[in-house]
């Protein structure tokens, strides 16, 4: 059989070599990635030891630092750095403007150039403006490098987690700071989908119809707190609710304390900023320790005291209340009770605080699943979800299946939403719904993308506007077109139309609300790369490379396993002369020729796959006969 | 090629209203389990767009039925029977009943005890619901389409009016 005297690509790893994932949970206040070595997933550490990346970026006129040493620099030189960006992805500026002083920026109304019509907030700084997808995509690359120096080699994938209530402009945030950073994303993961993954509770026993496991996640970091409620159901993972503050943390606890010392101390009020961090330094050191100690002694300039848990508490427990107030929330939008809860996951550094976890583990009535590091749970269960998509480690019974979290809909006649896609149906989804002209010869039509709940769409957020053109003139009505949005697994739309009696494809063009065009991610890679000095042909080179790579490896294990039975013998030498071309043009140094043959070698490659599709829907279908329905 | 097959042959379903929701939900999982793009996320850019299309037509399928109403609509669809928005049923005896349950809903915040008018109401609309369903299984299995699509009529007009009851049940938590 010709096909297995097929010789291995040249650079073209082993099938069997393992591949380099990572996870990482990119965070409000810290980031860190993790890798799944020697079966089990760890977070990686610095040069210095240091796993927590801080989500600082700091700009000076020709560098850019990030993580601790750039945080420190926040009081210093406050504008050129950037801390909590996270906030601003996917946001317009009046959804910046509604922050109001928690984020001291300059904000421009645009970047330069192009993507002055973005509706992307922009920040001034030395270095000239800045967008949060080129900041995010900053702390990326430094996971990134981290990642690549403690596997060895160029990363083959990442699984990047975000809040469930991203919407979808904030998630196609998320996955262009990503492209940006040079890092393939295997998929884009619910940080609450995460922390579940990372302690196994999709691997519980196969419930049955009555059998779903609620679980709930609790993750109160520095400045945010979110209460996500799960439903695992047969494998299906299903965000049923979310809730929280973005303005509540363990910050709020430092300063509660610092608040009660500086009252026992008579300091008064007004006190300068060195006092104040003093102060919060103290209160945190303070925090800590009551974990382990029943009370602890604390001092400044000449004043003495002590604090005990009881003490804490008190200072605490109306924050805490906050939170749960918020999860007595998201168990009624879910329409659940308490007790339906099964499992309880704390995430977050602040969830160590001892009083937390009372009155959390009170509340809920269960012991909360605490034994992995808070800090490091998200990014765990990312890297283990990386390590099974990269194809390290093949797990039939771990299947995430994601909710849209939310609807998405059409703007109609007088302001009204036209719901297309339902809030929590399981993606990927598509949907098609037929349009027609309302002027005779009409040859345009503009179609307005929003996501959320309310009737109105100002009360939605806006996702896109897409322009349709190209449509054959006729007379009013008689064109019948057809709009297809595709929400894919990682919950990201796209849309595609094609006017029925013609059959002529209408192009769209897309406007994001808040979003970048894919020209503006070209413009900023080109900038990127004059910031780093790095090559950026050498960039495409490998970039390119590796793709020829997974296809080869892709197509050739396809091939051995069906290829014979799938296809004769001219499509079978066609395919191998257009893979031999691949192959050459990948030793060769041209990315432009890689890509073209790429492209040439999945067209002649689709047939091929779709019939291995079948095969599989022939394969799953195995044993089960129609008569076996027959029962009712 | 699959894409083309009907919503109950890729379950490998008989196309009939009764259905075996446990079987269903197997069906899904395994088809999940072989076409999730999660599964190609190390294939081809190529691999990955047919998985997904092929992922997102086995949750149209799946949609389509477990939902009662949208099952019974894509049975007369099959069968060449369209039901577009406009249409309403033409039994006046089933719309005079409507109405009266509707003005029931809207009397259950002045009530005396609204929880248990709500709950009274609530329990005659579930079972109108149910014994409409049975009726659509039993004219449908029958090949009667004419009368297949009135029922679907009904079945539209009840889960409507189950919603709002839900919606009012809510409405009344708070």
């Amino acid at each position: 059989m010709a096909l297995l005297q097929i010789s291995e690509p040249g650079q073209t790893p082993e099938p069997h070599q393992r591949k380099r994932a990572v996870g990482i949970d990119l965070g409000t206040t810290n980031s860190l990635v993790a890798t799944v070595r020697s079966g089990s997933a760890e977070a990686i550490a610095a040069e210095d030891g240091s796993v927590i990346l801080p989500s600082a970026v700091h700009y000076a006129e020709n560098a850019i630092t990030v993580g601790a040493t750039a945080r420190h620099r926040a009081g210093e030189d406050p504008y050129n750095t950037l801390l909590s960006v996270k906030r601003l992805m996917g946001r317009g500026i009046a959804d910046v403007k509604s922050f109001g002083d928690q984020l001291p920026y300059k904000f421009a109304q645009s970047g330069s150039g192009e993507s002055a019509d973005s509706g992307m907030p922009a920040i001034e700084t030395v270095a000239g403006p800045v967008n949060p997808v080129q900041v995010s995509a900053e702390i990326l690359k430094e996971l990134a490098r981290r990642g690549r120096e403690a596997l060895g080699g160029e990363l083959d994938g990442a699984v990047i987690t975000v809040p469930a209530y991203f919407d979808d402009a904030q998630r196609q945030a998320t996955k262009d700071a990503a492209q940006l950073a040079g890092l393939k994303v295997l998929r884009l993961l619910n940080e609450p989908t995460a922390a579940a993954v990372a302690y196994g509770l999709d691997q519980g026993e196969e419930g049955t119809e009555a059998g779903d496991k609620i679980v709930a996640v609790y993750d109160l970091g520095g400045g945010t707190f979110d209460i996500s409620i799960l439903r695992l159901s047969r494998g299906v993972f299903e965000v049923l609710s979310t809730g929280g503050d973005t303005a509540l943390g363990g910050d709020d606890f430092d300063r509660a304390i610092a608040g009660w010392m500086a009252e026992q101390a008579g300091l008064g009020t007004d006190l300068d900023v060195a006092t104040q961090r003093a102060l919060l330094d103290s209160a945190c050191a303070a925090k800590e320790s009551l974990a382990e100690r029943e009370q602890v002694a604390l001092s400044h300039g000449n004043w003495r005291g002590t604090i005990d848990r009881a003490a804490m508490a008190e200072l605490l427990d109306p924050l805490i209340d906050k939170t749960l107030r918020a999860c007595k929330r998201a168990l009624r939008d879910a329409e659940l009770s308490v007790d339906d809860v099964q499992e309880v996951v704390l995430v977050g550094g602040s969830t160590r605080t001892l009083r937390v976890r009372e009155r959390v583990e009170r509340f809920f009535g269960r012991a909360p699943h605490a034994d992995i590091d808070p800090d490091q749970v998200v990014a765990i269960g990312a890297a283990l979800q990386a390590d099974v998509l990269v194809g390290n480690k093949s797990r039939d019974d771990l299947l995430l299946l994601d909710v849209i979290p939310l609807s998405l809909g059409i703007e109609t006649m007088g302001g009204l939403t036209e719901k297309l896609i339902a809030r929590n149906t399981t993606i990927p989804v598509s949907k098609a719904q037929e349009f027609t002209t309302f002027k005779d010869g009409q040859t345009a039509m503009a179609i307005h993308v929003v996501q959320g709940e309310r009737e109105l769409v100002k009360d939605c957020r806006s996702l896109a506007r897409f322009e349709l053109r190209g449509i054959p003139p006729m007379v009013a009505g008689a064109a019948h077109i057809r709009v297809t949005f595709q929400v894919d697994a990682d919950g990201l739309l796209s849309v595609s139309a094609m006017e029925k009696s013609s059959g002529v494809s209408a192009d769209i063009t897309v406007k994001p609300s808040y979003g970048l065009q894919d020209k503006d991610i070209s413009r900023m890679l080109q900038e990127s790369y004059a910031h780093a000095e790095e090559d950026i042909a050498a960039r495409a080179l490998r970039e390119a490379q590796v793709e020829a790579e997974r296809v080869l490896e892709s197509l050739l294990a396809a091939l051995q396993e069906n290829g014979a039975e799938l296809l004769d013998e001219s499509e079978l030498n066609e395919l191998e002369r257009a893979m031999e071309g691949l192959r050459l043009a990948h030793n060769g140094g041209d990315a432009e020729e890689i890509r073209k043959r790429i492209e040439k070698l999945n067209d002649l490659s689709e047939p091929f796959a779709a019939r291995r599709m079948d095969v599989s829907i022939k394969r799953a279908m195995q044993g089960h006969t129609l008569d076996e329905f027959d029962n009712d | 090629m699959s894409l083309r097959q009907t919503y109950f042959e890729i379950f490998g379903l008989k196309p009939a209203f009764a259905l075996d929701r446990a079987a269903l939900a197997d069906r899904y999982r395994e088809l999940q389990r072989e076409f999730h793009p999660d599964k190609y996320a190390a294939k081809s850019d190529r691999e990955q767009l047919l998985a997904m299309q092929y992922a997102a037509q086995i949750n149209e399928a799946h949609n389509t039925l477990r939902d009662p109403v949208l099952r019974a609509a894509y049975l007369l669809k099959l069968a060449g029977v369209e039901v577009s928005p406009e249409q309403t049923t033409a039994d006046a005896e089933f719309l005079m009943q409507q109405m009266l349950l509707r003005e029931r809903l809207e009397e259950v915040p002045s009530e005396a005890d609204p929880a248990a008018a709500l709950d009274e109401l609530g329990e005659e609309v579930r079972g109108l619901y149910a014994d409409e369903q049975r009726h659509f299984a039993e004219v449908f299995a029958a090949g009667d389409l004419e009368a297949g699509k009135d029922s679907l009529l009904k079945l539209q007009f009840l889960i409507k009016l189950q919603r709002q009851v839900e919606e009012l049940e809510e409405d009344l938590l708070d």
